[in-house]
């Protein structure tokens, strides 16, 4: 019996390794935050063809079910020394990047070379507002790669219907809701959101709200969480009447998965509009024609008496892993630069609503008339490049940001489903938010 | 002020173990300084790893008390265990050697080789972990961070004020509570309906029982289906049938039920089977009167085969309560992923938003420690109160 | 499976009396046949869903799609679930066997041996079941990282392996034996090991089978643990492999989800139905005498 207990063990032992053996090409493991055959697909087809390029290496890109999964899983794998070669990185995970030292910046990586495996750099070519945002710190820190803004889609069925143009404010949409859910076939609600705390970032950068002190954390390091003051109050005021009208479907707040309810409740014409990523504009525009309505895009509603500012460039970036073999390092940057080349991220816009990030990319897709067929594709990009660049519009860097974006989701909830006023639930949102920064600095901050 | 906390442990102790040795016949007075030895290590059991930083003159007086409280039930649990070791020795038990069965084998090292990879087990991954949960529950820690802070008390004594916290307190009462009470009924009634000496009662039982092999992550996937606001199969039934749309996952007030019938669901074979099992201990003719209808039949069950089901039913209720306070996590990762408004955050489910999505170890540590005195004191307390009514035996 | 069909075919045969237009004790199988209904439900739906399109599926068409070929692609091309399911395999059947192999050890020190401070080791075991692992998660993922098992299947595997629940099991189980047997075998010259192989094993089926169909659902339901320990898919067991066909955008396909849901529920119910009669006898038995 000890014998055969021994086997086991020696068997387990065995086991345990295997994964680790038996590989005689060069792994390069992508981590992004995408499940779906669009965009893991499309990923893991770049891949395919990269490897195709280059026998010697084996890029494997795997998908994770969301960004907030994706963070947790990087501090856990870089806990046990097993962080894959690229992680994808949400935007309000730049301070906990710049901080945990997993990463390296893509310009020492690429210490001025002009191309890595034949692939070429030109990093001048990524658009100014695409470039200056994932610089850091004077050096071009990540790879953009999905880089997306907040905006509007409207099911014209009902619209037009109700006779109303499409909302460019937030007195607007009230007015629209009214005279959409007075139609005799009417929607269920009016409009619905995703309540993750990027569309509440999204709303105050509008009024020209401040996230946090020291000028969104870009001057120095911040230590004070603003959660935009008045701009905060306003826009959880707005919502909370929407709600209480009957006309803001609250879809839920599963986690960082409340995305998926929205779409559904879109495409099922449960909503007459919904605030979305522009990431989903092909996914929005193809739900339309499907299902017989027409889809059009438009810019984020904004708070008429503060006026529009601008707004925030979202999405993710794609981080370099510090410390791998020169090969492996190689590999990665041969394959970033590879799916973000002119041809690619033409492409990648195509297939998402990600904006086309490379200068050469817009030039290719002007020149084949896809704006102009697409005009639902280009109003993320015109939206960010009206923006007017202030420290509000250029988006908050602070420690413990994603803990405080679900402090701020939080809220958002508290609002819509219990009685509670903004300014309370808000400034109880701050103190929460500030212990978590308090604490972050306290163990980050040199 | 920490030795005058021990001082008066001491005296306490003493005066406690020279009552309980005087009962067992032994000595009060050679009682009272075991008492008195005992009581002090026993208090500075806890104390002398966190440096008595709850008394630190900085310190507030909600940590001083909390470190007293500390030092009181350390100082219980090491007298108590003194006090029934002691009764133990006195009454001449062979406490610290085997029974008296016969036909045991010789030799005193096989029996540790037998169990030596147990003991390692148990030992390196449940009481090694334990300590270091422990330890952590002292820190600022966040997972990545290049340092930790020692904190003493904080992370226990913040839970207090801790909103979020306490609600999961509440909501694991309301889940756990729900899941013991409905799927212990539902189980028992449907057990009984199946011992009856009736046609297909295997074919039934095995219709009834095979959700046991379900995992809580597949029931919050199947039941994310039955419930989504959108094409939700329950609703669309709901609605054709009464009228009704409930927004199962999207209202506070809704969730925790989407969690406790999909858990229910999962539980409920489980709970037929152990039920069926103790049915078998009951004279057949005795359910077979009282399942018929009638009043009589009704109180006859709940005098002659409900007693006769409480072992059954204790081991089920503890077993339910351990399902509803951890095995729920895979149904609520998948189901509502803890929302909305925390609504089906469980102490469990806290315990992962704060240490694992937030990177919060230290705080995360408390809560797993607060939630470990729980269990231990629910489970003490189940065999305190329900141990003695059970009946045994049949 | 077939032994069930036929079974139930020779009872509906019988059900039917001629003599009255209920059966006997007609309210017993109503009762159970409504329960019967809404506990296989979720999961009948389940497998039709996972023949459908989210369409069918929005528009509530209760009949079997035409997706499950597109569905299937889906789950094993971009689910990887043969991957997960294989590493679910390895998992839970290591755990299952090396569980009962150590509860029987463990079973015969405590039944068949005197010895100092068994009495100890007895309360060192007996507190453990109230140590439930999740609790200690942070600090046992912090503790298999420093042994380098992070992202193995040992960190899956090994911590799991010690079963207090088996241990008293097999305890009580031998406890109820007749010292005779051990007595006849000493008398033979048999040593403990070949004691429990050739007299104690035989008789324990039951119990054996019961602690099998425990320990597999259990180690095949783990989920907290691989979600923290495992990063990277490679290793991923199947119920959190589930994930990856949850993606938070572009909502949920149900279709594919519900397919891999139902695949990742066959080997536990497979094992769960085969030893169902060891199951409820391994139990029974442990508690009647």
């Amino acid at each position: 019996m000890r014998k055969s207990l021994l086997l086991v063990v020696a068997l387990s032992l065995l086991l345990g390794v295997m994964p680790a053996a038996a590989q005689t090409k060069i792994d390069v493991p992508v981590w992004i935050a995408f499940t779906d055959a669009i965009r893991l697909g499309w990923a893991q087809d770049r891949a395919a063809e990269f490897n195709a390029m280059h026998p010697e290496y084996n890029v494997t890109v795997q998908g994770y079910a969301n960004y907030e999964e994706l963070f947790a899983a990087t501090a856990l794998a870089a806990e046990q020394g097993s962080l894959p070669a690229v992680v994808q990185y949400f935007e309000v995970a730049t301070q906990n990047a710049r901080d945990s030292g997993y990463f390296k910046s893509i310009a020492d990586a690429l210490a001025g070379r002009t191309e890595v495996l034949g692939h070429e750099v030109n990093l001048d070519d990524f658009i100014a507002p695409v470039s200056a945002y994932y610089t850091l710190d004077g050096k071009f820190t990540s790879m953009p790669w999905n880089t997306s803004s907040a905006i509007w889609f409207s099911n014209m069925n009902y619209l037009n219907a109700a006779g109303v143009e499409i909302p460019s404010t937030w007195a607007e949409v009230e007015a629209a809701c009214e005279a959409i859910m007075a139609l005799e076939n009417a929607p269920e609600y009016c409009f619905t959101f995703p309540n993750h705390g990027w569309f509440f970032e999204q709303w105050i950068a509008q009024q020209n709200g401040v996230y946090a002190n020291n000028d969104n954390g870009r001057s120095a390091r911040a230590t004070e969480v603003l959660l935009g003051g008045e701009a905060g109050v306003a826009l959880l005021n707005w919502l909370d009447d929407m709600a209480a009208k009957g006309y803001l479907y609250y879809s839920g707040a599963q986690g960082g998965a409340s995305w998926g309810t929205v779409d559904q409740a879109f495409q099922s014409q449960q909503v007459a509009m919904a605030a979305y990523s522009s990431s989903d504009t092909a996914v929005y525009t193809q739900t339309g024609i499907d299902n017989g309505f027409e889809v059009v895009a438009s810019f984020l509603p904004y708070n008429q008496e503060t006026g529009w500012t601008g707004n925030l460039i979202g999405g993710a970036s794609l981080w370099l892993v510090d410390g791998l073999a020169p090969e492996v390092e190689d590999g990665a940057l041969g394959y970033l630069l590879y799916i973000t080349n002119a041809e690619n991220a033409a492409s990648w816009h195509q297939v998402t609503g990600y904006i086309a990030i490379r200068q050469s990319a817009i030039d290719l897709l002007t020149e084949q008339g896809w704006y102009d067929e697409n005009p639902n594709f280009r109003v993320a990009s015109d939206q960010l490049s009206q923006s007017t660049v202030t420290v509000a519009t250029s988006g908050a860097i602070l420690g413990g940001f994603p803990s405080i974006r679900n402090v701020v989701t939080q809220a958002v909830d508290t609002v819509l489903l219990t009685d509670q006023p903004a300014e309370a639930v808000l400034a109880n949102a701050i103190a929460s938010a500030n212990a978590i920064l308090t604490e972050y600095n306290l163990l980050y901050a040199e | 002020m920490q030795f005058l906390v021990i001082g008066m442990i001491a005296v306490v102790g003493a005066a406690y173990l020279a009552r309980r040795f005087s009962q067992s016949g032994l000595k009060p007075a050679f009682g009272a300084v075991v008492g008195a030895v005992v009581g002090m290590i026993g208090s500075a059991a806890l104390m002398i790893p966190l440096d008595w930083c709850t008394f630190d003159p900085d310190r507030t007086a909600t940590d001083m008390g909390f470190g007293i409280l500390l030092m009181a039930a350390t100082a219980a649990l090491a007298l108590g265990a003194t006090g029934w070791i002691a009764g133990n020795l006195a009454a001449r038990r062979t406490v610290f050697s085997g029974g008296t069965q016969p036909g045991t084998f010789k030799g005193w090292l096989t029996p540790w080789i037998l169990l030596a990879p147990t003991i390692g087990v148990l030992a390196l991954f449940l009481y090694y972990p334990s300590l270091d949960t422990f330890r952590l529950s002292t820190l600022l820690a966040l997972l990545g961070a290049p340092r930790t802070r020692f904190i003493c008390v904080d992370n226990f004594t913040r839970l207090a004020t801790d909103t979020v916290y306490l609600n999961s307190v509440a909501t694991t009462i309301l889940i756990s509570i729900a899941i013991v009470v409905i799927s212990l009924v539902l189980s028992l009634f449907i057990a009984s309906m199946v011992y009856l000496p009736i046609k297909g009662a295997s074919v039934y039982r095995t219709l009834l029982i095979w959700p046991y092999a379900i995992s809580p992550a597949v029931a919050g996937v199947i039941f994310l289906l039955l419930f989504n606001p959108t094409g939700g199969i329950i609703n669309y039934a709901l609605n054709n049938l009464f009228g009704l749309r409930i927004p199962w996952l999207n209202d506070p007030a809704w969730a925790p039920w989407a969690v406790i019938i999909a858990s229910v669901w999962k539980s409920l074979g489980y709970n037929i089977l152990f039920y069926l099992a103790g049915l078998q201990n009951v004279p057949k003719d005795l359910i077979e009167a009282a399942a018929i209808d009638g009043a009589n039949a009704l109180q006859r069950f709940r005098q002659v085969v409900l007693p006769m089901l409480s072992p059954i039913t204790f081991f089920l209720v503890i077993t339910n309560m351990t399902y509803a306070f951890f095995e729920t996590f895979g149904t609520i990762d998948y189901l509502t992923g803890g929302g909305p408004l925390n609504s089906t955050t469980t102490m469990m489910y806290n315990i992962f938003l704060v240490g694992i999505r937030n990177n919060d170890l230290g705080k995360a540590a408390a809560q797993s420690i607060v939630l470990f005195v729980l269990v231990i004191g629910f489970t003490v307390l189940q065999f305190r109160t329900a141990g003695q009514r059970v009946t045994y035996g049949a | 499976m077939a032994s069930i069909a036929q079974e139930s075919a020779l009872e509906r045969v019988k059900v039917n009396p001629a003599a009255s237009l209920l059966p006997k004790r007609w309210y017993a199988h109503l009762t159970l046949w409504i329960a019967c209904f809404l506990i296989g439900f979720p999961l009948f739906y389940s497998i039709l869903v996972s023949t459908q399109t989210n369409s069918d599926v929005f528009a509530y068409r209760f009949e079997p799609g035409t997706a499950f070929a597109n569905n299937w692609n889906t789950v094993m091309v971009f689910g990887n679930l043969g991957n997960f399911m294989l590493n679910s395999v390895i998992v839970s059947v290591a755990v299952t066997v090396g569980k009962v192999v150590l509860s029987l050890l463990a079973g015969l020190a405590f039944v068949y041996f005197r010895f100092p401070g068994k009495w100890l080791v007895f309360g060192f075991v007996l507190v453990t079941l109230m140590m439930p692992t999740e609790i200690l998660i942070i600090a046992l993922f912090r503790f298999v990282n420093q042994l380098g098992w992070g992202n193995t299947y040992l960190a899956l595997i090994v911590p799991f392996i010690a079963s207090a629940t088996g241990a008293f099991l097999f305890r009580q189980h031998f406890a109820n034996i007749p010292a005779e047997l051990s007595e006849a075998a000493q008398l033979d010259g048999a040593t403990p090991i070949q004691f429990l192989i050739r007299v104690l094993i035989p008789i324990s089926w039951n119990t054996i089978g019961a602690l099998t169909v425990i320990q597999f659902v259990y180690a095949w339901n783990m989920y907290l643990w691989p979600a923290l320990i495992i990063q990277g898919q490679a290793s991923q067991v199947v119920q959190v492999g589930l994930r990856t066909l949850m993606g938070a955008d572009q909502g949920i396909s149900f279709g594919p989800l519900m397919l891999a849901a139902v695949v990742a529920s066959l080997p536990p119910l497979v094992v769960f139905l085969l030893l169902q009669k060891q199951f409820m006898s391994g139990f029974a038995l442990s508690r009647d005498k």
